[in-house]
């Protein structure tokens, strides 16, 4: 129903999310909060107000920057957010009831970041696949809930032992991945995703908001200082925790994975690709449709690149 | 008779790429030699502020322009894919990035090196991401003015100007270190009140062009405009434009028109094919002429020289690319009605989300507001690889086709 409204030329992940809502899969949502944190999705503001029927919408204005100023507009901007939601939904949202998500949400953090050290080991305990699907659960799942659920699935997968040997040690890097059948094609083909460098992965969660500050002060904070997304002037830094994270999981390549017409990663990849194979590393650059067109190529690239590792060591 | 021959061109424009584009590439290389600071600068950043430190700016877009127009921007473009930068990226940026990864036989020699680089988050993320890659390629520093989005699309909020003009306070602290000059408010008033002068002069331009028949078509706007988008506070825009200004003037006066013919009184959204500006001469062959373009209105603004950083907020903040549809909607219902038009001509371009995404809500509302139709057309500004001439020329000619049917109905 998307294509009534949606160019050729756009991220098929924000026509998907679209898509899904024109369809009426999203007809038990109140409202739908959008950003400016790319061209695509600052653009597709105007067609959800536009074409949906959700009586909450709004944009949260996003510095690309960030300096003391930045900081200092964000949260203004997180103020003017928060009176948003109070007007909307009739609720106040105090300072406690902030504290409180924030404590939640730490947990959550911290949690993940145990799930992922656990692919620090050889072999990983966990598949790239599992990682991938525990980290987009917490994005689904109330946090609380999640959070008594990771306590279970580390104890249980603390205890894994005599697992098989594993494949080539990998980073996947890129935007969006919120289907894990791009990590199976990648692991059936001989490979072991150990390390993600993904806005549904690691730079999800990775960094904590700061629990003693005041609350929105914090989330301001956090939100601008995380593991940078290429829409931000950081990609310096970005790269930096890349190369970290590549070496901490001790990968021998890397698969830059990224949406077709996600400008701001499409600039960032051939830096990201030099800097990584300036450190000894093997990289892959593909681009990929969220509808999974053209699979089959990508799986053929994926397997030679593979191959080419084993062969190589 | 051929598209050329319909067409009147103006006397101001003639030889505009050799009387003033050259030109200008020779100064800003010549200025690079005296060893005077040389900026590289992308659109909707507030040139004034360069200009009343004599930085001397120089447009990667207006470059691509060039290239596109010379006919070598698909080389360049070529370059940069070779350096795996895809070929669904913006064509002005692969052309610009092809140029500095060591092509040879650039028109107009290259853009000089830069001293540092300025970008603003006003139009887009391509336009930054681009110049960072350009930024880390040459050595050079990149400033990004980081300026919000537009939310109202209407009056902008208090919060917004005072954050865009905060982030002129660290222009400033950049522009001192880096020329290791002192910026003079006193200048940028001066530079303004001219910036201002240039801003009024284009816009009775543009309101000349209400006149039945129209005095100007797109092929002369779209050069002319690059005193607008490139040194507007300049004695130099001001005489130029005043000139065409009298030049319309009187053909308006003497009711000539730019064709002789005028039937379909038409707007072009967003920005031409360079590499084939005869395509508004073919138009002009069908009868039609474009009477005005949303990027020939988008640039010209007020300068209240009594708040200089405040005025550049006002000015520079409500860029369509960078607000909410209703902006765009507002200025093409405005011109509709202003301009007599029949037809709105929407471009997508391929290697750019923010005109391409949306096109959609523009249509429809100007269609259900004031009964006129619009034609989607898929171009590029700078790759002719994504581009399908033939199949562009069968859409305009079907929807002249269909101009012409509901002309015979109302008459």
């Amino acid at each position: 129903m998307a294509d009534a409204y949606c160019p050729d030329n756009m991220c098929s992940f924000c026509r998907s999310c679209f898509d899904t809502t024109l369809k009426g899969d999203y007809d038990y949502l109140d409202g739908y909060v959008a950003s400016n944190s790319c061209d695509n999705r600052g653009k597709m503001y105007d067609l959800w107000r536009h074409h949906t029927k959700l009586p909450y919408i709004h944009l949260i204005n996003t510095p690309h920057t960030n300096t003391e100023k930045a900081q200092k507009f964000f949260h203004d901007e997180l103020v003017r957010f928060k009176e948003s939601l109070e007007k909307a939904f009739r609720t106040p949202i105090s300072d406690q009831s902030l504290r409180k998500a924030t404590r939640v949400y730490n947990e959550n953090r911290a949690l993940l970041k145990k799930v992922y050290d656990l692919r620090r080991k050889d072999p990983s305990l966990l598949s790239g696949v599992e990682a991938l699907e525990i980290v987009l659960s917490s994005a689904l799942t109330p946090k609380e809930e999640h959070n008594r659920l990771l306590g279970q699935l580390l104890h249980e997968v603390s205890g894994r032992s005599n697992l098989p040997k594993n494949g080539v040690r990998l980073l996947v890097s890129g935007s969006v991945i919120d289907d894990a059948e791009l990590l199976r094609i990648v692991e059936a083909a001989g490979g072991s995703v150990v390390a993600d460098d993904l806005c549904t992965g690691s730079r999800y969660f990775w960094d904590l908001v700061d629990s003693d500050a005041k609350p929105l002060h914090a989330i301001a904070r956090r939100y601008l200082d995380k593991v940078p997304c290429p829409f931000t002037y950081q990609s310096e830094d970005r790269f930096k925790r890349v190369m970290d994270m590549a070496k901490r999981y001790d990968v021998e390549g890397a698969i830059i994975l990224v949406l077709k017409f996600c400008d701001t990663h499409m600039f960032d990849a051939p830096l990201l690709k030099a800097e990584l194979e300036s450190s000894g590393l093997s990289v892959l650059y593909l681009e990929w449709e969220h509808a999974m067109t053209g699979i089959a190529q990508l799986r053929t690239r994926i397997e030679a690149f593979i191959e080419m590792i084993k062969g190589v060591s | 008779m051929s598209a050329t021959e319909t067409m009147r061109r103006l006397q101001t424009t003639r030889g505009f790429y050799g009387n003033y584009i050259k030109k200008f590439y020779a100064d800003a290389h010549k200025a690079k030699e005296e060893k005077r600071p040389v900026a590289w600068v992308a659109s909707t950043f507030p040139v004034e502020m360069l200009q009343a430190i004599d930085v001397i700016p120089v447009w990667p877009e207006n470059y691509a322009s060039v290239c596109a127009a010379r006919q070598v921007s698909v080389r360049l473009c070529e370059a940069a894919e070779r350096e795996n930068f895809s070929r669904d990226l913006c064509s002005y940026a692969r052309c610009v990035l092809g140029s500095i990864f060591g092509e040879k036989d650039l028109p107009e020699g290259g853009m000089p090196k830069p001293d540092f680089l300025l970008a603003s988050t006003g139009a887009c993320d391509t336009h930054f991401k681009w110049f960072q890659v350009a930024s880390r390629r040459l050595k050079r520093p990149l400033f990004l003015l980081d300026i919000p989005y537009d939310t109202t699309g209407s009056e902008l909020e208090g919060y917004q100007v005072r954050h865009y003009v905060a982030q002129l306070e660290g222009l400033v602290s950049f522009l001192e270190e880096q020329t290791g000059r002192k910026f003079e408010m006193n200048r940028l008033k001066e530079v303004e009140r001219l910036s201002d002068r240039t801003s009024k002069l284009w816009l009775e331009i543009q309101d000349c062009r209400k006149a039945i028949p129209t005095p100007m078509g797109a092929r002369d706007a779209f050069s002319a405009v690059f005193f607008m988008l490139c040194v507007p506070g300049t004695e130099m825009a001001v005489e130029f434009y005043r000139r065409l200004r009298d030049e319309l003037k009187e053909r308006v006066e003497n009711k000539i028109g730019v064709i002789e013919d005028e039937r379909y009184r038409l707007i072009w959204d967003n920005l031409p094919m360079w590499f084939n500006l005869r395509f508004f001469d073919y138009l002009n062959s069908l009868g039609a002429v474009i009477v005005a373009e949303t990027f020939s209105h988008v640039w010209a603004g007020n300068l209240d020289i009594s708040k200089p950083l405040e005025s550049l907020a006002r000015k520079y903040l409500p860029n369509f690319a960078n607000a909410v549809a209703e902006r765009r909607i507002d200025l093409i219902l405005r011109v509709v009605r202003e301009w007599s038009v029949d037809g709105v001509i929407l471009p997508t371009n391929w290697g750019c989300r923010m005109m391409s995404i949306g096109m959609t809500i523009l249509k429809n509302t100007v269609h259900e507001r004031l009964g006129v139709p619009s034609l989607i057309i898929d171009v590029d500004s700078s790759d002719w690889r994504s581009y399908n001439e033939a199949h562009v020329k069968t859409q305009v000619e079907a929807f002249i086709e269909m101009l012409s049917k509901r002309n015979q109905r109302e008459a």
